[in-house]
């Protein structure tokens, strides 16, 4: 079982006038076959939080520790942009994170770009694909290395609104599958009610405001009256706390 | 409403195919010469009538043309027929250009990844890239006298300083999201040099080619001029001293030539198959992008004060591939983080 | 994998020392830059000299403390400014008629069976060698004036044509419509408008043309010409005088940078200080 453990996580910019608090004294735990979604306006800290969970970037102070049974969890990332190298073809683009690449790696490759529906994209360039197949690959190269926790940074705020809805009800389904750790980073408060099991409210200056628990079943439908219910109760949550306070 | 009996929408006029042909820029394209020829012959004509002692000697079209046959047929006065003359500039150009391009590299590399390196060099690229290829000549060919050395280090002093800024450009311009990616992934350094990092420096490393050949070029010329016994330039030379006009419009000509077979032919060739998985590479003529394609980088090249990246930018305008290339490891089409 | 940070702050005080070191930290940078800087300078001057004397031959290769005492005495001679003066006034001319005939075969080009017309006078004008053209002109012109200008004028055309045609092509059709729109008339929309946007692109064209030309003239001088730097650089190279030979072509490039670097960039810096504004 995957576990993620944050003690009193500190990260701040700058000095004197110009510092800057990205987050403040993070202090959570996460653990097993949920879908936790991180949630709050711009500048609030969260993709900071991602980065550092995900190794990207280091704490000015605190604890970050996440393991699998004990040992160190393997990490996935999907980005806001794709990130692809745009000058390899898309099968040559998952097996670049991958550990080798014997005929055993190519074929889990391969079957995670059928479980995207881009089985037959493999040899295109990402120059050749759309903005949608373009993440769908990236996708598929995370949930490709078989990671114990995955990490998504507002994957889907650069597609269209259909793009989007098909690919979140496919992560769903991914997500079902392969029963793994999610943290999943968004503005889009509809998007973390219809997605995750455990929402964490994050307000101006990095500071964790709430902890909310979604417990409706999976899979969810977005005209569901339940969801429909819970995203107005997340909100109001949001108003009582300040969080959708603007800059 | 029903539809009518008759079509009453007014017809337009089916073009005739020979005016729509005779209005094309290839029309242009071609005219152009015949004009050129015309304005020669016109010129010859009203020089020698009006005032005859204007010019020392004005060649006539059909000698310079017998001239450039007898040289493609390999029958000619000069020392070295025009394919030996060609290749052993080309050999010196290839020596040239490896040793700029390899040097330049690493000078580069280093100036990108370290502001103290770039601090100790940049003042003396700026140097060497305003410094006429003349003074590089004739300093040569002083100094090392005749043979190939005179010429080569011609070549590299010409286009070393492109080769330093170009390299310089990518490392700045590396792109930090993708190693962000390879990090977060875990992926071991030396993959991420082979398929990260090299492969964001070929657009840069292309266009340093490209300005290595091109200047190059023009300084193997000078330098062959005066400094030489064979070569291009040597040649071009020995007709002016041998007086005969033809000659060195004939060799001027096939310089022409040489120059626009070369980029177009080779050089976008490899532009092609380097950049296969760039979605927008499309025309292989130089000139035909520049006015074809939207304005450059080329151009807003004045908001930069900097002489050395702003020459290099205007400097690509004439002598680097597709537009797409110039704009280095540029992903414009894709989108990006907030 | 666990990570673990530096130690939390104990008390306020600390905070104001970090702005500190952040200040010293770029002082820091600065002078190293600096001290960089100056140790090139000192490397490659020291390279010259030494060159000089060791590696090649002293008359060959002067080192900078002959070639700046050879400057002392052309210039008391007085044949420096009269050089300097003959091949500025050649740039002069022949840089304005490049211009013209480039500005106008810019503009021309913008219809489409002209620009095929002028495509491959373009393309040569740009890939051919100012000493081809140096050379075709001298053996027809031998030493009379317009040889060389007509050289300098062929060398620099193209690329103030390709910097007015790309100027031209991306002029801001919405803008102008707009204008239109409202009224505003021809004059006044091109001041407001097209000359402000073109600006830019006839200065790159000004100041790269600017040094092609220089090169190009000098070059022609060397051929063909009995006044002007390039010849006093043959006659030097001819009586095998090298300190005055690197003299001379130390002291005009000197001179065209300090025209590139200062006087032109100067002039666009207060030009175009409001697109720093927009930058920011």
């Amino acid at each position: 079982m995957a576990e993620i453990k944050v003690r009193k996580l500190h990260k701040e910019f700058g000095a004197g006038e110009d510092r800057v608090v990205a987050l403040e004294d993070v202090t959570l735990d996460i653990s097993g076959h949920v879908f936790v979604s991180i949630v709050g306006a711009s500048g609030c800290g969260k993709s900071t939080l991602l980065n550092i969970l995900s190794g990207i970037e280091t704490p000015t102070h605190g604890q970050v520790q996440i393991t699998q049974d004990g040992r160190p969890a393997v990490k996935g990332y999907v980005f806001q942009a794709a990130r692809l190298l745009p000058w390899r073809t898309v099968m040559d683009n998952l097996l670049f994170v991958q550990k080798d690449r014997s005929e055993e790696t190519r074929a889990r490759c391969q079957r995670y770009l059928e479980m995207v529906q881009l089985g037959d994209k493999g040899k295109k360039y990402p120059g050749e694909l759309s903005g949608g197949m373009q993440q769908r690959v990236g996708i598929a190269r995370a949930f490709s290395t078989e990671p114990d926790v995955l990490f998504m940074d507002e994957p889907f705020s650069h597609l269209d609104a259909i793009t989007a809805r098909s690919l979140r009800a496919e992560l769903q389904d991914m997500w079902q599958e392969t029963r793994k750790t999610v943290v999943f980073v968004t503005h889009d408060v509809g998007e973390a009610v219809e997605l995750s099991n455990r929402i964490l409210v994050f307000a101006k200056g990095g500071r964790m405001a709430d902890d909310i628990d979604v417990s409706l079943p999976f899979p969810r439908d977005v005209a569901d009256a339940d969801v429909a219910l819970t995203k107005a109760n997340v909100f109001k949550t949001f108003e009582n706390i300040g969080a959708l306070a603007v800059s | 409403m029903t539809a009518l009996a008759h079509d009453t929408r007014p017809r337009r006029k089916r073009s005739n195919p020979a005016l729509r042909a005779l209005k094309s820029p290839l029309s242009g394209r071609i005219a152009f010469p015949l004009v050129c020829l015309a304005v020669w012959l016109v010129a010859i004509e009203i020089v020698t009538a009006v005032w005859p002692f204007a010019v020392d000697v004005l060649p006539r079209p059909s000698q310079v043309f017998s001239f450039m046959w007898d040289e493609l047929t390999g029958d000619t006065l000069a020392p070295y027929n025009l394919y030996e003359t060609f290749g052993i500039s080309l050999k010196r150009l290839g020596i040239g250009m490896a040793i700029a391009m390899g040097i330049g590299t690493v000078i580069g590399l280093a100036m990108g990844l370290s502001k103290s390196v770039n601090a100790f060099f940049n003042d003396w690229v700026v140097a060497i890239l305003a410094m006429p290829n003349l003074a590089w000549a004739l300093f040569c060919s002083l100094a090392f006298g005749f043979g190939d050395v005179g010429p080569i280090v011609t070549v590299v002093l010409t286009g070393i300083p492109f080769v330093i800024i170009n390299v310089r450009e990518g490392v700045r311009n590396a792109p930090t999201d993708l190693y962000d990616m390879a990090r977060a992934f875990g992926v071991s350094r030396s993959d991420s040099i082979r398929h990260v990092l090299l492969p964001s420096l070929m657009p840069f490393m292309f266009a340093a080619g490209r300005y290595a050949f091109a200047l190059g070029w023009k300084g193997l010329v000078v330098a062959e001029v005066f400094g030489g016994e064979d070569g291009a330039g040597w040649t071009i030379k020995f007709w002016y001293d041998a007086h005969r006009a033809h000659g060195v419009i004939g060799y001027a000509l096939f310089f022409v030539l040489f120059a626009l077979l070369f980029e177009k032919f080779l050089l976008d060739r490899l532009s092609a198959y380097f950049f296969r998985w760039r979605p927008a590479v499309s025309s292989t003529d130089v000139v035909e992008e520049l006015f074809e394609g939207p304005p450059s980088a080329a151009t807003t090249a004045s908001a930069v004060s900097d002489t050395t990246t702003a020459a290099q930018r205007s400097l690509t305008q004439v002598t680097a591939g597709p537009r797409s290339e110039r704009e280095g490891g540029d992903d414009t089409r894709r989108t990006h983080d907030g | 994998m666990t990570t673990v940070a530096a130690s939390p702050p104990t008390t306020d005080g600390p905070r104001v020392s970090e702005e500190d070191r952040v200040r010293a930290a770029r002082r820091r940078d600065r002078i190293r830059t600096i001290f960089w800087r100056l140790a090139g300078y000192a490397f490659f001057l020291g390279l010259w000299e030494f060159a000089s004397g060791r590696l090649m031959d002293e008359t060959l290769l002067p080192g900078p403390v002959d070639v700046f005492r050879t400057f002392g005495d052309l210039w008391a001679s007085g044949k420096v400014p009269g050089a300097f003066a003959d091949t500025l006034t050649r740039i002069g001319i022949g840089f304005a008629i490049a211009f013209v005939i480039g500005a106008a075969v810019g503009i021309l080009m913008q219809n489409r069976w002209l620009s095929g017309f002028f495509r491959d006078a373009v393309t040569i004008g740009v890939t051919t060698p100012g000493l081809i053209w140096a050379l075709i002109t001298a053996i027809i012109f031998g030493n009379r004036p317009w040889g060389p200008l007509i050289a300098i004028v062929l060398t620099t055309f193209a690329l103030i044509s390709v910097n007015v045609a790309e100027g031209i092509k991306a002029l801001p059709k919405d803008l102008i419509d707009m204008a239109k729109a409202f009224g505003v008339g021809v004059v006044r929309r091109n001041r407001q408008i097209v000359v402000p946007h073109l600006a830019p692109y006839l200065f790159t064209g000004v100041r790269f043309g600017f040094s092609i030309a220089w090169k190009v003239t000098v070059l022609t001088e060397v051929f063909a010409s009995s006044s002007g730097i390039g010849f006093e650089m043959r006659t030097a190279t001819q009586l095998f005088r090298m300190d005055e030979f690197l003299t001379w072509i130390l002291a005009f490039y000197v001179f065209a940078l300090f025209l590139e670097k200062v006087v032109l960039e100067v002039i666009e810096r207060r030009f175009f200080a409001w697109r720093d504004t927009i930058k920011s």
